[in-house]
């Protein structure tokens, strides 16, 4: 669908670039879809029986998924800024994709938090009644104060191309891309100044709420918790910060070659994509660094309880989890595929790093939330044991299907490439 | 001597019902030594007394009985007895008649009715855990043999679900034989001075009344579980809407009035179900003047209930004293349940 108009040509044709790709894709969230829906159905009828969370283990995958989208956001929002608040030269391209990355994670962030409930009827209690002292009460605040900055931000980014598509558009579809510019449909150089003005307003604001409210604050809710020692540490929601960082570039760099191949038909940018790689090595060091020292200080301390808590990580029945996925998939084996140039600059290549650290971080968010309640907090008291049931699982994947639907039909009708290139 | 029918069953000791009844006056006290150290009239004591057996055996009425005494015991008793109720009139088996109920000068009126009325309005104002005392418990270990009759009691009491034990006894076994120690540790919920589940909750739905005691109001919490988390002494419990059915006929058909609130039948999708539970120290029992069933029950009387901002009170003294000492102290959760080493 090219369209002519004076001064400013774009093509805007977003959507799969193959119609049986389309068809697959979406039988594919379908099939997730309906088995999500089976689950979720036994999770509201048979309530949390349904699930092999106990009193000793009250916290599982629904908790460590919560944080794992939580992070992915947080990442990828402060992914955006690198271009929108810091205009690093180049990045511009991958501004709305990580944006809107951004808010898709927030809203799978959230069904997790929700189906975790075990009152889900109460969502909404916490903006009624709250408590000063209780991280969560802040954490509910800032993920809506958040949501607020990232949608803001990606009208701004968006407003001016949405403008142009309706434009040239008619009918319904002209209708529902004026009402997404919120009636601000001018195209001239001032709007555009006007947006990107407001834009790096909005984009200030949220760093420091992402990085010290939404994801530091997820961790702090964690680290505050005295009774766990494993979890009671100031490096704590540092490190929640950078696996953050670490799994939101390499999300972006997956969608950034995904979306750019399949809906745009264009070919990768090598510059864009070695620079995020390289973002991607210095975020593996960092968290692993950081992982290394926050393992080292309790182990040299000799506190039996941390001690503990390690050898169940390292040693004890999921420590597959420990050295496959978190050291595996997360550190080891993206790094040997970012180590060549050549590599850097693959796109095949880059999406499969970018898929491993997406799914080790997963390990890394589980093995934050559950080893630290299988040591009893009292000698004399039972130790605790937790896989998740199939209901947990087949939820966890329907809501990640969800997620995967709103991003897809957001990528088929939204202006995520800006229009006319880099022109942006 | 063997009974007078020869009903002897083999490997039972063949005594006499005489025999009993000697042992049972032999044990009983003289009634007129007991009642000579009250202030109220030993005869109309010993009258009235004598009067309720023959009403007991049948051979006097209960209409009959109340006309002969009301007007000697209002005399006697003045306020105390007006204002007490009859409790002869409680049940539908009731030994007085209602005429004879309406012109008697005492109060007539259910217990369960009075009672009711009675419970929470103790102080005026505030409601349940509104009261002056600070509730503590000191357990004493050297008196604990752990038999979990409290863990049983407490099951019974606040009619707990399947993996909800708002108190449990730790035990351990250190040493090898034959030099081997156990050490029993009873644990409810500690209703800590500066509570950890309290400062975590998102909606104050556990919060710290004003006699010490930690409340959760089920009908405010969320089931989000950060408390658990927080808790360093695994105090509490996840309700995951488990019921012993199988177990028992209408387990659910009554449940315990945790925190003075009567919540009638255990349904699904009401609350408690879905919510954290804990120890409440019983809360309800406490309003009406008991202790809570673990300290009532327990059989070595290694448990103790009181006020422990009252100096003169038994916990104060026991909490005082060099044996005394707290769940992780280093935690800076102040613990109102001592223990005794």
């Amino acid at each position: 669908m090219a369209t002519e108009s004076s001064g400013f040509e774009f093509e805007f044709d977003p959507g799969f670039e193959s119609d049986r790709l389309r068809i697959a894709w979406y039988a594919f969230i379908g099939v997730l879809l309906a088995g999500g829906a089976v689950a979720a159905y036994i999770r509201l009828t048979e309530g949390m029986a349904s699930t092999n969370l106990t009193s000793i283990v009250p916290w599982g995958s629904w908790v460590a998924f919560y944080i794992y989208f939580v992070g992915l956001s947080a990442g990828a929002f402060l992914v955006s800024t690198m271009a929108n608040v810091f205009e690093i030269e180049g990045m511009h391209r991958i501004d709305r994709d990580a944006l809107f990355a951004a808010i898709i994670s927030m809203v799978v962030a959230l069904l997790f938090v929700w189906i975790d409930l075990g009152r889900m009827d109460r969502m909404y209690f916490p903006f009624i009644w709250r408590q000063l002292t209780s991280a969560l009460s802040w954490e509910v605040h800032a993920y809506v104060a958040y949501i607020g900055i990232l949608v803001t931000e990606l009208y701004f980014s968006m407003r001016i191309d949405l403008a142009r598509v309706a434009e040239r558009a008619s009918g319904l579809r002209e209708r529902f891309y004026t009402v997404l510019t919120l009636g601000r449909d001018d195209t001239g150089e001032a709007s555009q100044a006007f947006d990107r003005r407001w834009l790096k307003r909005a984009g200030i604001l949220g760093i420091p709420l992402a990085i010290f409210t939404v994801h530091g604050g997820t961790g702090v809710l964690f680290a505050v918790s005295k009774a766990r020692p494993y979890w009671n540490s100031g490096l704590f929601p540092v490190i929640f910060v950078i696996s953050a960082l670490l799994s939101g570039t390499a999300l972006v760099m997956m969608i950034y070659v995904l979306r750019t191949k399949l809906f745009d038909g264009d070919s990768v940018d090598p510059e864009l994509l070695d620079r995020l790689a390289q973002l991607l090595i210095g975020f593996i060091i960092i968290d692993a660094a950081l992982t290394a020292i926050e393992a080292f200080i309790p182990l040299a301390s000799l506190h039996p309880h941390e001690i503990e808590t390690w050898q169940v990580i390292m040693y004890g029945p999921m420590s597959w989890s420990f050295w496959w996925f978190m050291v595996g998939l997360s550190w080891v084996f993206p790094m040997v595929l970012l180590s060549k140039k050549s590599w850097r600059r693959t796109p095949s290549v880059m999406v499969l790093a970018g898929l491993s650290v997406v799914i080790g971080i997963i390990a890394v968010r589980f093995n934050i939330v559950i080893p630290a309640q299988i040591l009893p907090v009292m000698e004399g008291l039972p130790h605790g044991s937790y896989f998740p049931t199939l209901v947990e699982w087949g939820s966890s994947i329907g809501i990640m299907a969800v997620g995967l639907l709103l991003y897809t039909l957001g990528a088929e009708t939204l202006p995520l490439t800006p229009l006319g290139g880099d022109h942006e | 001597m063997s009974s007078a029918d020869g009903e002897t069953l083999p490997g039972v000791p063949s005594v006499g019902r005489d025999e009993f009844d000697a042992m049972v006056d032999a044990e009983t006290t003289d009634p007129r030594e007991e009642l000579a150290d009250v202030d109220a009239d030993t005869d109309l004591g010993i009258e009235m007394a004598e009067d309720a057996k023959r009403v007991a055996r049948g051979d006097l009425s209960g209409d009959e009985y109340w006309a002969k005494h009301d007007a000697a015991a209002a005399a006697e008793f003045g306020d105390d007895y007006r204002e007490t109720p009859n409790p002869a009139v409680d049940a539908g088996d009731q030994t007085v008649s209602t005429e004879a109920a309406e012109s008697m000068q005492c109060t007539v009126g259910s217990m369960d009715t009075v009672a009711a009325e009675s419970v929470g309005t103790g102080d005026g104002e505030g409601g349940i855990g509104a009261g002056d005392e600070k509730w503590g418990m000191v357990i004493d270990l050297q008196k604990c043999v752990g038999c979990d009759s409290c863990t049983v009691a407490c099951k019974a009491e606040n009619r707990t679900p399947p993996g909800v034990s708002y108190n449990v006894v730790m035990e351990e076994e250190h040493g090898e034989f034959p030099n081997t120690t156990r050490t029993n540790v009873p644990k409810p919920c500690m209703q800590c001075e500066n509570p950890p589940c309290v400062q975590v909750c998102p909606v104050s739905a556990t919060y710290k009344m004003d006699d010490g005691v930690v409340n959760i109001d089920y009908d405010r919490c969320i089931g989000c579980r950060y408390c658990m988390i927080a808790c360093p002494y695994g105090a509490r419990y996840f309700d995951f809407g488990e019921n012993y059915d199988d177990e028992v006929d209408e387990a659910g058909e009554i449940t315990s009035p945790e925190y003075g609130v009567d919540r009638g039948k255990r349904e699904e999708n009401k609350s408690p179900i879905g919510n954290v539970r804990k120890c409440s120290f019983c809360t309800h029992r406490l309003e009406r003047g008991e202790e809570p069933a673990c300290v009532e029950t327990c059989v070595g009387d290694a448990r103790n209930m009181g006020d422990l901002d009252d100096p003169d009170s038994e916990v104060a003294a026991m909490a005082d004293s060099s044996r005394a000492f707290q769940l992780k102290e280093d935690e800076g959760t102040d613990p109102n349940v001592y223990y005794l080493k």
